[in-house]
C-alpha cells in the first residue's frame, strides 16, 4: 500500500489562496487506508482550510470537498468532471500518482498536492506504518530470507550488517531493527544460513527510480484499438 | 354585587387570558401562566403583606391604569394586568432605589437589585443596616410558628423588627425559619435568643456535615425520595408550621403517612445486610471522640469524596487547614482480642492504601505513613498497588502497632510513640491521624440474623462452611457481602451474584410466573413525513420557572423551523402532562418530540415510554436540560439562564428534526452454556446453571474431573474435600441437563452472546454445538519451584504436595523432626509481583495439619506478611498458641538452604537483627500459582484479555469482577486469580447467576443505538476492528467490514476513527450532531433537508461530496 | 448582539454529563457561557464536530470524559485525548488558540470539578477574546501577521 500524510494547513493554504474556488479532491483508496486522504480526512482538512482562510481574510476563497473511489482511475476521476468547472482549482489529497492523473485529465485547472507521499508499507499497529519496498525493479527478496536489504538495512548494505549493528538495532535510529539482524534471524529459523557465505554481487540498479520515469507494459492487454492510453 | 354564579373568574395578564379560583392574588395568577413577576416580602404559604412594593403592576380600572402590588390585591372578574410596562418598570426601579437606601449594608438585596437592573440608590442612604421591614420573619415567626418570638414595632422611622422589651426571649425555639426567610439577611439570632442552633448532624457524612430537616438519605438513595425527619421536624414535634406542605407545589407532602407492615410470600431469602463499622470510642487510647484530628477512616473517606463535606478537599476539623502530616493506624478493632474481635477485617490495607494515594493527589507534598502488622495486599494486582504505592509515590510504611496517641494542646496535632523492626523507639507528631477500624455485625444486624433463625459465629457473621460459602444454617435462606465475612467489593459483587444464582436455582420452577408485558399501540410509519416537532418546556415548579423565562423560551421555540407547537407545563413528567403530551402528539401529527426539562439520564426513559404510547418510536425524542444544567447552575443570573436554555431547545430541535426511528432489534437466546474446565469453579459453574434448569456443556482437556482440588483433603474449617468432590463428580456425571465432554477441547468459538456456535474436538471426533453463554474455569497451577534446591531433594515439597501427603497419610518425620516452611517463593518478586493469597493460611493449616500427627514436631514458618485475612487470623492465632514458631524475613537477606547429606536453613531475624540456624527435616515452599500453560490460546480464541500476570482479565476490578467486557463471556475460579476453594465455588455460582440473567430470557433486545457499516463504503482498512474494545466488527465474507449490533455496545469509537467515514453510529449519525452544532450557533437550521434513512449510503464510485456546508 | 462568549462542552453520559447534572443538584453556580453537548462517550467525537464547532463561530470547546481507566467503554476516552490533541495541533496549523480547545477529565462525582471547568474556561476565553472565525468577524492586517508568526512559532518547535 501507498503511504502518506498530510501537508501542514499552512502549507496548503498558502497554496490556494489566491483561487476563488478550490476542490478537494480526497482518494478512496490507498491513502484512506493509512488515514491521510479519505473522506474524513479530506472533511476535517476542509474545514481547517476554510477557516485558516478566513483568518487571513480570505474568507472568501470557497473550499469544497468530494471524495472519489481511487483518483488514479480514469472512470473515477470522470465522475468529478461535470462539477470541476465550477471550481478554479484542485487541491488533491491523492498519492503523487494520484495527483498527475487529475493533471493530467483536467489540463487547463491548477493542481495542488494535499499531501506528502511516502512510501510504499504496511500498517505495523493501528497508526503507525512502516516502509517495506522500495519498488527497485529487480527483487531480490528470495535471497534475503524474504526480507529485502535495500529498503530495511539504513546503508542499503547486500553482503551482512555493518559495524552499527547493536543488540539488533541500527545505529542510524535506537528504535529501528537492524536490517541485516532480521535477515539473519529469520535465515536461522529457515536453515537457510550457509546461503550468506557467498558474497553477493552488486545490485542491478538500471531498473530503478535513477533512470527515466518506468513503465511496465503487458502486450497481452494491449491489443491495438482498444486501449487507447498508451 | 351578588356573589358570582361561578366561583372562578377570568384575568388578563399581558393579553393572555386565563381562569382562576377566586380569591386568587394578581401574583399568584400571573407565577401560574408562567409571569414572573419579582418581589422580596412574598413567600409561598404565609399570608400576603405588601411590604416591598417591588411586586408592584399596573391594572386597568375604569378611572384609568393603577399601580397595585400584585402579591396582596385580589383578582376580580374581567381584571386586566399588566406586569412590564415602563411605568411599572420605572415604579420598581425607584422603589428598589428606596430599599437600597433604607438597607445599604445587606449584599442579598444588592444582589437582587442588580438582577433587576439597579445597580445602585441615588438617595441618601441610611447609616447602617439590612432589613427592609418586608416582615417576613415576623410573619412566619407567628403565622407558621405560632411563636411570636419577633414582631415590628413602631410606626413611621421608628418602625422595627424586635422581641418583646427588646430583650431575648425564651419564646424563640431557635428553629432559624427566621433566617431563611428573610431576604435581605437581616436576622441575628444571637440578638433574639439565648438559645443555640443545633445542626441536624449526617449519618452519611459521618459527622462531618450538617443536613436539613428533610432530606435523601445520600445521594444514591433509592428510591431517590427525601423524607422528614420526625425527630426534629417542628410540626411533627409541636404541631406547628407545616410550610414544606405549603411550598411542595406537586403537593408531595403527606404528614399522616403511616408506617405500613407488607407480607411477603418467598421462596428463598438473600440476607445482605453488610456491617457496621467498629466503634472508634472503644479503643479510646487513640483518641477519637475528642481530638478533633482523629478521624476514621469512614470519615476520611467523605473527606476525599467530590461530593462529600468539603467538597473533596483533605482538610483537618480543628482548623479547616490541610494537614502536612498524615497516619493511618492499621487494625483497630481487627486482630484485637481486647475487644474480642481476633478476625482481620481483610479491607483496610488497601482502603489505606487506596486512601493514602488519594490523599497525596489531593494534598501536594502531603507526608503519608500507616503503621501496620501484616500488609495484607492478598487480591488481585493488590500488590503492585501497594508497591506503587511504597515505592512511586513515597506513602511511608511502618512496620509497627502504635498504642496511644497524645493531642498537643495549642496545635491539636497528635504526638505517637513507636518502636519499629531495627529501629529505636520514636516520638513523631502528626497533623491528622486515620483509624482504620474493623468490620463488625451490628448489633441490629445480628438481632435481624437471630430472627431468621439463622446461626451466626462467634463474632457475630452468619456461620457459613468454606464448601458451601452461600448457604446459612436455614434452608433458602443464603448470605451475601460483609455479613458472612468481611471482605472487599469485588468478593461482595462476586457473593452477592451467586447468592442470587442459589435463590434462582430454588425458584426456577416458578421463573417468569409474574411476569406482566405491557403493550403499545403499532409504531406510526413516518418515513414520508417532513419532521413536525412538538416542543413542551416544563417549569418544574418553580425549579426551571423561577429562574428561566419560560414564556420566552416558548416564544423563540415557535420561531424554529420544522416546529409545530412549543407549549409549557408546571411538571412535563406528570402524569396528566404526559396525557396531553400524547393528546397533542396525535392531534398535531408531531412525527418528532422535544422535551425542555431535566436531565436525560433520569427522565429519557420516562418520555421514551410516552412516545411509545402515541404510536412513536421512542428514538424521535431529544431533552433539552434546561434544570440540572441550567436554571440551577445559574440561579443568579435570570437574563443569561434564559439565553442558554433557548440555545440549549434550538440545539435539540435541530437535532430531533433529524432523528430517525430506530428498531430496537431482539436475537433469539439459546439457553445453553458453554463451561470450559472441569475443575472446581467448572463444575460448580456447571451443576449451578443446570440447577437452574440450562443445559450445559462441560468440557474438560484431560481424562478426569476435579483438577487441582484432588491434591487438596481437608479445609481450614475442617470440611473433606476429596468427599465433597467425589458427590460433586456423581451430580455432575448424573445431571440431566449436562452433557460432559472429557479428553476434549474447544477448537473455535463464533457467534455472540445469546447464540455462539462452537466447534470441540472430542475423543468421539469433531462436534459442533450452540449456546448462549461461554464461562470459562480453567484453573490455574502450581508453579514448580527453580530455588531452594527444590527437585534436588525428597525433603524439599510444595505446600500443595505437603498438603496432598497430609492428606493421604504419606508424611513420615523422624522423632521431633523440624519443619521449616518457605513463604513467598518466587513470588511477589519483580519477576512474579503478585501475592498468590492461599499460602499463608495453607501454611497455617497444614502446620496444625502436622502439629496434630506430630505434636512434638518443630516447625517454624518464615514469612514477609502473614495475610491470613478473614476469620482466617484465628487459626493463625492458634498455630502460635500452639507453639508453631513464626519468623519474619526481609527481601533484602532472604532465607538461605543448603542442601547436603543434610538441609540446613540459615535467616536473619529482622527485629532482633541475628541470623537464625536451623537443620530442618523437611522444608516445605510456598510456591506461586501460576496460569495454565494454554492461556493465550484460549485468550485468543475467545477474543479475551489477560493481564500483565497472565489472568484473565475482568470488565471491571470492582464491578464486574465475573464477566469479561465482552458480553456473554464469564469467568471463574482460579483462572481468573489465585484464591481459596471457598471463593472459587463462590465465584461459580456468580457465574451461573450472571449467566442467568442471559439465559432466562426468550430473546435478548439489542439496542437501537449501534454502529453500523455502509458495506457500499467500506474500504476494508480494519481501522474498526483495530479500534473496538469489545470485538464487535469483523470481516464478513465478502470482505466488508460488519458490526455485530449484538456485541456493539454503541460507544461510537469506530465511527470516529473509520478513514472512509463508512460507518454510522445510530442515533449519533453526523449530521445529527452538526444539526446540533448548527443550531447552537443559530446556523444551518433554516431548512433543515430531508434526509433519507441513511443519507450517505450510495453507490460504489460515486463521489461523495462533503456534507460540511451542505446544510449552511 | 453581546459580547458573552459561547463554549461547546462534548460530555460523555456516563460521567461528565452525570457531574454536570451533579453539580446542579448541589446548586453550584457557575458562568453561563457553555452549552452542553450529549455523546454516549467521548469516544464518539469525531475531530469533525470540533472542527465544525470552531468553523460556525464557537469561542471555546470542552471535551469532558470519564476518568482515564474509568471510561464506561472501556478506552473511549483514551482516544477521544489523542483526537483532542490532534485537533489542537491543527488549531495552531489554523492559527487559532489551541487554548480553546481542552479535554478534561472528571468521574460522575465531580459536579464541583465541572463547575470549576466551566468556570475556567469561560474565564479563559473571555482572556483569549471571542472567536475570530465568528462570521462578520475581519481581522487587521496586523492580526494576520500576529497569528501567522505564532503558527509558525509553534510549528518550528514542535519540529524540534
Amino acid at each position: 500500500m501507498i503511504v502518506a500524510d498530510r501537508k501542514k494547513i499552512p502549507e496548503i493554504r498558502d497554496m490556494i489562496k489566491n483561487h476563488r474556488r478550490v476542490l478537494l479532491v480526497g482518494c478512496g483508496t490507498c491513502v484512506t487506508v493509512c488515514l491521510a486522504g479519505g473522506e474524513r480526512e479530506a472533511g476535517i482538512i476542509g474545514s481547517a482550510l476554510r477557516m485558516a482562510l478566513r483568518l487571513q481574510n480570505r474568507g472568501d476563497v470557497v473550499v469544497d470537498e468530494c471524495t472519489i473511489e481511487r483518483q488514479c482511475e480514469d472512470a473515477f476521476i470522470d465522475l468529478l468532471a461535470p462539477r470541476v468547472s465550477d471550481y478554479d482549482a484542485i487541491c488533491s489529497l491523492g498519492c503523487g500518482a494520484g495527483v498527475q492523473a487529475l493533471a493530467e485529465r483536467f489540463p487547463k485547472m491548477p493542481l495542488y498536492p494535499g499531501l506528502n507521499t511516502q512510501f510504499m508499507g504496511i500498517l505495523e499497529s493501528q497508526g503507525v506504518w512502516t516502509e517495506k519496498c522500495s519498488g527497485c525493479g529487480n527483487c531480490r527478496l528470495g535471497e534475503f530470507a524474504g526480507i529485502c536489504p535495500i529498503t530495511r538495512c539504513a546503508k542499503r548494505l547486500f553482503n551482512g550488517p555493518c559495524g552499527g549493528s547493536r543488540d539488533g538495532k541500527c545505529e542510524v535510529h535506537p528504535d529501528l531493527g537492524c536490517g541485516w539482524q532480521l535477515i539473519y534471524d529469520r535465515a536461522v529459523n529457515l536453515g537457510i544460513l550457509g546461503r550468506f557465505e557467498r558474497i553477493v554481487p552488486p545490485h542491478d540498479w538500471s531498473t530503478g527510480l535513477d533512470g527515466a520515469p518506468r513503465k511496465v507494459v503487458r502486450e497481452d492487454q494491449c491489443i491495438a484499438g482498444l486501449c487507447s492510453r498508451t | 354585587m351578588s356573589a358570582s354564579a361561578t366561583d372562578r373568574v377570568k384575568v388578563i395578564v399581558d393579553g393572555r387570558t386565563a381562569e382562576v379560583p377566586c380569591g386568587t392574588t394578581v401574583l399568584q395568577a400571573a407565577r401560574q401562566m408562567g409571569v414572573a413577576i419579582p418581589t422580596l416580602c412574598d413567600y409561598r404559604g404565609l399570608s400576603p403583606y405588601g411590604a416591598c412594593r417591588v411586586c408592584l403592576v399596573e391594572i386597568e380600572t375604569p378611572r384609568g391604569r393603577q399601580m397595585v402590588a400584585s402579591c396582596s390585591h385580589l383578582i376580580e372578574n374581567d381584571l386586566v394586568v399588566h406586569t412590564e410596562t415602563e411605568n411599572v418598570m420605572e415604579s420598581r426601579r425607584t422603589v428598589l432605589e428606596l430599599l437600597l437606601a433604607q438597607a445599604p449594608d445587606s449584599r442579598d438585596l444588592a444582589e437582587f437589585a442588580a438582577g433587576l437592573g439597579v445597580a445602585s440608590t441615588p438617595f441618601q442612604p441610611a447609616a447602617e443596616g439590612k432589613c427592609v421591614l418586608c416582615g417576613l420573619c415576623a410573619r412566619i415567626c407567628g403565622e407558621m410558628m405560632g411563636r411570636g418570638a419577633v414582631s415590628l414595632y413602631g410606626r413611621g422611622t421608628s418602625r422595627e423588627v424586635r422581641t418583646a422589651f427588646d430583650e431575648r426571649t425564651d419564646q424563640c425555639q431557635a428553629c432559624g425559619a427566621c433566617a431563611f426567610v428573610c431576604p435581605t439577611g437581616a436576622v441575628d439570632l444571637a440578638t433574639i435568643t439565648e438559645r443555640r442552633m443545633r445542626p441536624h448532624i449526617t449519618d452519611f457524612d459521618k459527622r462531618l456535615s450538617a443536613r436539613p430537616c428533610i432530606d435523601l438519605a445520600h445521594p444514591q438513595a433509592s428510591p431517590r425520595v427525601p423524607v422528614i425527619d420526625r425527630e426534629n421536624c417542628i410540626h411533627f414535634q409541636t404541631g406547628e408550621c407545616g410550610l414544606c406542605s405549603k411550598v411542595c407545589q406537586a403537593g408531595a407532602i403527606d404528614y399522616d403517612q403511616p408506617e405500613e407492615t407488607v407480607h411477603l410470600d418467598v421462596g428463598a431469602v438473600v440476607l445482605t445486610p453488610g456491617f457496621e463499622a467498629f466503634d472508634a470510642k472503644r479503643r479510646g487510647e487513640f483518641g477519637f471522640g475528642f481530638a478533633p484530628n482523629v478521624l476514621t477512616n469512614v470519615q476520611f473517606e467523605r473527606l476525599l469524596s467530590a461530593s462529600g463535606p468539603t467538597l473533596g478537599h483533605v482538610l483537618r476539623p480543628s482548623d479547616g487547614r490541610p494537614p502536612k502530616r498524615l497516619a493511618f493506624v492499621q487494625c483497630v478493632g481487627s486482630r484485637d482480642t481486647g475487644c474480642d474481635n481476633d478476625y482481620c477485617s481483610s479491607v483496610c490495607c488497601m482502603a489505606a492504601t487506596k486512601e493514602a494515594i488519594l490523599a497525596k493527589e489531593h494534598v501536594p507534598g502531603l507526608d503519608v505513613t500507616v503503621f501496620f502488622l501484616d500488609l495484607r495486599a492478598f487480591g488481585k494486582d493488590f500488590d503492585r498497588y501497594y508497591e506503587r504505592a511504597r515505592t512511586q509515590l513515597g506513602v511511608r510504611y511502618l512496620r509497627s502497632f502504635i498504642s496511644r496517641t497524645y493531642e498537643m494542646p495549642g496545635t491539636r496535632n497528635l504526638r505517637v510513640i513507636y518502636t519499629s523492626p531495627g529501629m529505636k523507639p520514636t516520638e513523631e507528631e502528626f497533623d491528622m491521624i486515620v483509624l482504620s477500624l474493623g468490620l463488625e455485625p451490628s448489633a441490629s444486624l445480628q438481632e435481624q440474623a437471630e430472627r431468621m433463625q439463622v446461626v451466626r459465629n462467634r463474632w457475630g457473621f452468619a456461620q457459613t462452611a468454606e464448601l458451601q460459602p452461600l448457604d446459612t444454617s436455614r434452608p433458602g435462606v443464603f448470605v451475601g457481602g460483609a455479613f458472612q465475612e468481611p471482605k472487599d467489593i469485588p468478593d461482595t459483587v462476586m457473593q452477592a451474584s451467586a447468592a442470587a444464582s442459589r435463590a434462582m436455582a430454588l425458584l426456577a420452577p416458578v421463573r417468569g410466573t409474574r411476569v406482566r408485558t405491557k403493550t403499545y399501540p403499532p409504531e406510526r410509519d413516518i418515513a414520508d413525513e417532513p419532521p413536525r416537532v412538538g416542543v413542551f418546556i416544563c417549569h418544574c415548579g418553580s425549579n426551571i420557572a423561577s429562574v428561566v423565562d419560560v414564556e420566552r423560551v416558548v416564544k423563540r421555540a415557535r420561531e424554529l423551523p420544522n416546529v409545530i407547537l412549543a407549549e409549557n407545563n408546571t411538571y412535563t413528567c406528570a402524569d396528566d402532562t404526559q396525557k396531553q403530551i400524547k393528546e397533542r402528539i396525535a392531534e398535531h401529527r408531531l412525527n418528532r418530540v422535544v422535551v425542555a426539562s431535566c436531565t436525560p439520564r433520569t427522565h429519557e426513559p420516562i418520555f421514551r415510554e410516552t412516545l411509545r404510547d402515541a404510536a412513536l418510536n421512542p428514538y424521535l425524542l431529544e431533552m433539552a436540560n434546561i434544570r440540572d444544567q441550567c436554571s440551577w447552575v445559574h440561579s443568579g443570573q435570570p437574563g443569561k439562564a434564559t439565553d442558554k436554555a433557548v440555545d440549549l431547545v434550538r440545539m435539540a430541535v435541530a437535532r430531533a428534526s433529524r432523528l430517525q426511528p430506530l428498531e430496537e432489534d431482539s436475537v433469539p437466546v439459546n439457553n445453553a452454556s458453554l463451561v470450559v474446565g472441569g475443575g472446581i469453579a467448572g463444575m460448580t459453574a456447571a451443576l449451578a446453571l443446570a440447577d437452574q434448569g440450562f443445559p450445559v456443556h462441560l468440557v474438560e482437556k484431560t481424562g478426569e474431573l476435579g483438577g487441582t482440588a484432588r491434591l487438596l483433603h481437608r479445609t481450614l474449617d475442617g470440611q473433606d474435600v476429596q468427599k465433597f468432590l467425589a458427590g460433586t463428580f456423581d451430580r455432575v456425571r448424573s445431571h440431566k441437563w449436562i452433557k460432559l465432554y472429557l479428553n476434549a477441547r474447544v477448537d473455535k468459538v463464533g457467534g455472540h452472546v445469546g447464540d455462539f456456535t462452537s466447534t470441540l474436538t472430542t475423543e468421539r471426533g469433531p462436534e459442533s454445538i450452540r449456546h448462549g453463554v461461554v464461562v470459562l474455569a480453567t484453573g490455574a497451577t502450581e508453579r514448580k519451584p527453580q530455588t531452594y534446591g527444590f527437585g534436588q531433594s525428597g525433603r524439599i515439597l510444595t505446600q500443595l504436595e505437603l498438603a496432598d501427603r497430609l492428606g493421604r497419610g504419606e508424611i513420615a518425620l523422624p522423632e521431633k523432626a523440624t519443619i521449616a516452611m518457605i513463604q513467598c517463593v518466587e513470588q511477589r518478586t519483580e519477576e512474579r509481583p503478585y501475592c498468590s493469597r492461599v499460602c499463608c493460611t495453607t501454611a497455617v493449616k497444614n502446620a496444625l495439619h502436622l502439629k496434630e500427627r506430630h505434636p512434638d514436631a518443630r516447625i517454624v514458618v518464615l514469612y514477609r506478611d502473614m495475610r491470613t485475612y478473614g476469620f482466617r487470623e484465628a487459626a493463625y492465632r492458634e498455630a502460635r498458641e500452639k507453639g508453631i514458631l513464626f519468623v519474619r524475613y526481609d527481601t533484602t537477606l532472604p532465607p538461605q538452604l543448603t542442601v547436603g547429606e543434610c538441609l540446613r536453613l540459615q535467616v536473619r531475624e529482622p527485629s532482633l537483627g541475628r541470623d537464625l540456624q536451623i537443620s530442618p527435616d523437611l522444608v516445605v515452599l510456598a510456591a506461586p500459582m501460576i496460569p495454565r500453560a494454554d492461556r493465550q490460546e484460549l485468550s485468543e480464541l475467545l477474543r479475551v484479555p489477560l493481564n500483565a500476570d497472565g489472568f484473565f482479565l475482568e470488565a471491571h476490578m470492582k464491578l464486574r469482577p465475573v464477566d469479561f467486557a465482552s458480553e456473554g463471556l464469564f469467568l471463574c475460579g482460579t483462572a481468573h486469580a489465585p484464591k481459596f476453594l471457598g471463593e472459587a465455588i463462590a465465584q461459580a455460582h456468580a457465574v451461573a447467576g450472571r449467566a442467568a440473567s442471559i439465559l432466562s430470557r426468550k430473546k435478548m433486545p439489542v439496542s437501537g443505538q449501534v454502529a453500523w457499516v455502509d458495506p457500499d463504503k467500506c474500504i476494508s482498512c480494519m481501522t474498526c476492528v483495530h479500534v473496538c474494545p469489545y470485538m464487535a466488527p469483523r470481516i464478513n465474507e465478502f470482505n466488508k467490514a460488519e458490526v455485530q449490533g449484538t456485541t456493539c455496545m454503541g460507544c461510537g469509537s469506530c465511527t470516529a476513527e473509520c478513514p472512509a467515514v463508512a460507518i454510522t453510529l445510530r442515533h449519533y449519525v453526523g449530521h445529527q450532531v452538526l444539526a446540533a452544532i448548527g443550531g447552537l450557533l443559530g446556523v444551518g437550521t433554516a431548512a433543515a433537508p430531508w434526509d433519507p434513512l441513511y443519507p450517505e449510503q450510495v453507490g460504489v464510485a460515486t463521489p461523495r461530496w462533503g456534507k460540511n456546508r451542505g446544510e449552511e | 448582539m453581546n459580547d458573552e462568549p459561547v463554549i461547546l462542552a462534548f460530555c460523555c453520559h456516563y460521567c461528565a454529563y452525570a457531574a454536570a447534572d451533579l453539580a446542579g443538584s448541589m446548586r453550584l453556580q457557575y458562568p453561563g457561557n457553555v452549552r452542553v453537548l450529549r455523546l454516549p462517550c467521548t469516544g464518539k467525537l469525531e475531530v469533525n464536530f470540533v472542527l465544525a464547532a470552531f468553523e460556525r463561530g464557537v469561542d471555546g470547546v470542552i471535551v469532558a470524559g470519564c476518568l482515564e481507566g474509568g471510561c464506561h467503554y472501556l478506552e473511549g476516552n483514551l482516544r477521544a485525548r489523542r483526537r483532542v490533541e490532534r485537533a489542537r495541533q491543527l488549531l495552531v496549523e489554523i492559527g487559532l488558540e489551541p487554548e480553546r480547545l481542552e479535554m478534561f477529565n472528571l468521574s460522575s462525582a465531580e459536579g464541583t470539578r465541572f463547575a470549576e471547568i466551566a468556570t475556567t474556561m469561560v474565564e479563559r476565553v473571555k482572556r483569549l477574546g471571542r472567536s475570530p472565525l465568528r462570521p462578520d468577524t475581519k481581522r487587521t492586517e496586523h492580526g494576520i501577521q500576529e497569528i501567522g508568526r505564532q503558527a509558525e512559532a509553534m510549528l518550528a518547535g514542535e519540529k524540534r
